[in-house]
């Protein structure tokens, strides 16, 4: 039974069915004339054959009237750009600039310009929307410039110039801040540097002056052509290859270096490499990854690995680490994962109606929800067992070094119950079944197999 | 219209010539200009082809 993906209905002449979990792309005629443009040029084939589009076969479909069907390769996991690290939205930044350039090389162009287009496979940035590319018409300017700034150069401006994340902002309004925002937000000597001045500030003012003005046609009588485009996308390279971000220390980027992370590292390994020795999971789920070691792990023993983490910064540095490496990076807090959004509620799924693992890593985690964002541990295991999958999980008692700081400043009556290790078993038996478990050699800490009963 | 789902924006439509350098100035300068005085230079361009079309008509006139 053939479904639409709810993220694909914007373009009249291109949209995504997901048929018994093939993707299939279907055309109508306007989509289907793009489609012969692109696939006669050689732009296409180099770009398959380099990674930087997704691959496509035509395919013999018929559904609801489509002229033509393309079928494209499944994805390990859909991410969006508000799950997305510095460095990521900055290399997808890059490859949307740099297919817009060579695209133009071959009288094709890139009719919108949005990271929701790009996804990450292997370590690296896919353009995955064969339906944005069209025939160049000459005359025509990009009609993407100003998505590219909202949704693109906006954002990394914002944590490179004004140590903003840029994540929440596109959490919160997918279409990203526009120049004026962006003119309020940049001060100091920010707002007068020259990228500020041409990309935001006068973006914003013509913005404000052009308001509903048709202009499209006076540029092409007036003389527009391709190479303003070109001239254009190759200042955009050089501002966006500028743009710079390195995390500060405060966060976790220095876990390793822990007493408790260095000496437990190695049993908590070989529980793991045991756990998936047996059951061989296809897809595995690390909650609280920090610096990917146990992901990682899990990709060495042939699984596609999920790390999700709340710190931009680890998972920074980890997505610079893994090109090549079956490993998706999803940046998000745990105790407020990404929901469901867009249009009817549903155009963007959230995180864990995309993610179905086989099994779950929950290593130094569930310390954090219980005592630092003060999540009932019923709660906590209550959450891991709706996941439905296998557990390695990583029990920290209340003696522990880690929660006496994490708890300094918290009185006794201000805890939840339920978290001694004798309260904390009976709550696992009721949800999981203990398949194997280890003390580690804090005295303080036990490693648990589980599966859902 | 080509690419008509996405709204592109006037102003930075504009704006994209002037980013394109010192030939693309004077492309946004001519598209303004127009705009200054109240006309679309694709009407005057229209116009003035069939201010052409008509002339050219009447010389062949004997």
């Amino acid at each position: 039974m053939a479904s639409p993906d709810p993220g694909s209905f914007r373009d009249p002449a291109s949209k995504v069915i997901i048929d018994e979990g093939r993707v299939i792309r279907l055309l109508d005629q306007r989509g289907l004339a793009a489609w012969e443009a692109l696939s006669a040029s050689p732009f296409l084939a180099e770009a398959v054959a380099s990674g930087d589009i997704v691959a496509s076969a035509p395919i013999d479909y018929h559904h609801d009237g489509a002229a033509g069907a393309l079928e494209h390769p499944r994805l390990p996991l859909i991410t969006y750009p508000y799950e997305w690290t510095f460095s990521m939205l900055k290399d997808a930044a890059l490859l949307q600039l740099d297919l817009l350039e060579r695209a133009l090389g071959a009288g094709l162009t890139i009719k919108d310009a949005t990271p929701f287009n790009i996804q990450f496979d292997g370590g690296r940035p896919v353009f995955i929307d064969i339906g944005s590319f069209d025939k160049y018409q000459p005359g025509e300017p990009w009609l993407g410039y100003r998505q590219f700034t909202r949704q693109f150069l906006f954002p990394l401006m914002l944590r490179a110039w004004a140590e903003m994340p840029f994540q929440p902002w596109l959490r919160g309004d997918m279409e990203g801040p526009t120049a004026a925002q962006m003119r309020q937000i940049l001060g100091g000597r920010n707002r007068w540097r020259p990228s500020t001045l041409l990309h935001v500030s006068l973006q914003a003012r013509m913005e404000e002056k052009m308001s509903g003005s048709a202009v499209r046609g006076d540029l092409k009588t007036a003389g527009f052509n391709a190479n303003l485009i070109l001239a254009n996308v190759r200042r955009l390279r050089s501002l966006v290859d500028s743009l710079a971000w390195a995390p500060d220390a405060e966060g976790w980027t220095d876990y390793h270096a822990w007493t408790h992370v260095g000496r437990d590292r190695q049993a908590k390994s070989e529980f793991l490499t045991s756990v998936i020795g047996r059951l061989r999971p296809r897809t595995v789920l690390d909650l609280g990854a920090n610096d990917g070691h146990f992901a990682r792990l899990a990709v060495d023993h042939g699984a596609h690995a999920v790390a999700i983490d709340g710190d931009e910064g680890v998972l920074d540095d980890l997505y610079r680490r893994s090109r090549g490496v079956s490993l998706s990076i999803v940046l998000t807090d745990l105790t407020n994962p990404t929901p469901s959004q867009g249009w009817a509620g549903v155009e963007r799924p959230g995180l864990f109606q995309r993610v179905r693992p086989d099994l779950v890593i929950a290593y130094g985690l569930i310390h954090h929800l219980i005592y630092t964002a003060s999540i009932p541990p019923r709660s906590v295991l209550q959450w891991l067992r709706s996941l439905d999958a296998a557990l390695a999980l990583e029990f920290v008692a209340p003696g522990d070094e880690m929660v006496t700081k994490l708890t300094a400043n918290k009185l006794g009556h201000e805890l939840h119950p339920g978290r001694t290790e004798d309260e904390f078993r009976r709550t696992l038996d009721e949800l999981f079944e203990v398949k194997a478990e280890q003390s580690l050699g804090s005295g303080t800490r036990v490693l648990f197999e589980l599966t859902p009963r | 219209m080509l690419f008509g789902y996405l709204d592109a924006g006037s102003g930075s439509l504009l704006l994209q010539a002037i980013l394109g350098g010192a030939a693309g100035i004077a492309v946004a300068a001519k598209a303004w200009r127009a705009r200054l005085r109240g006309k679309s230079l694709v009407k005057d361009a229209i116009a003035e082809s069939e201010a052409g079309a008509t002339s050219d008509q009447a010389s062949t006139e004997p």
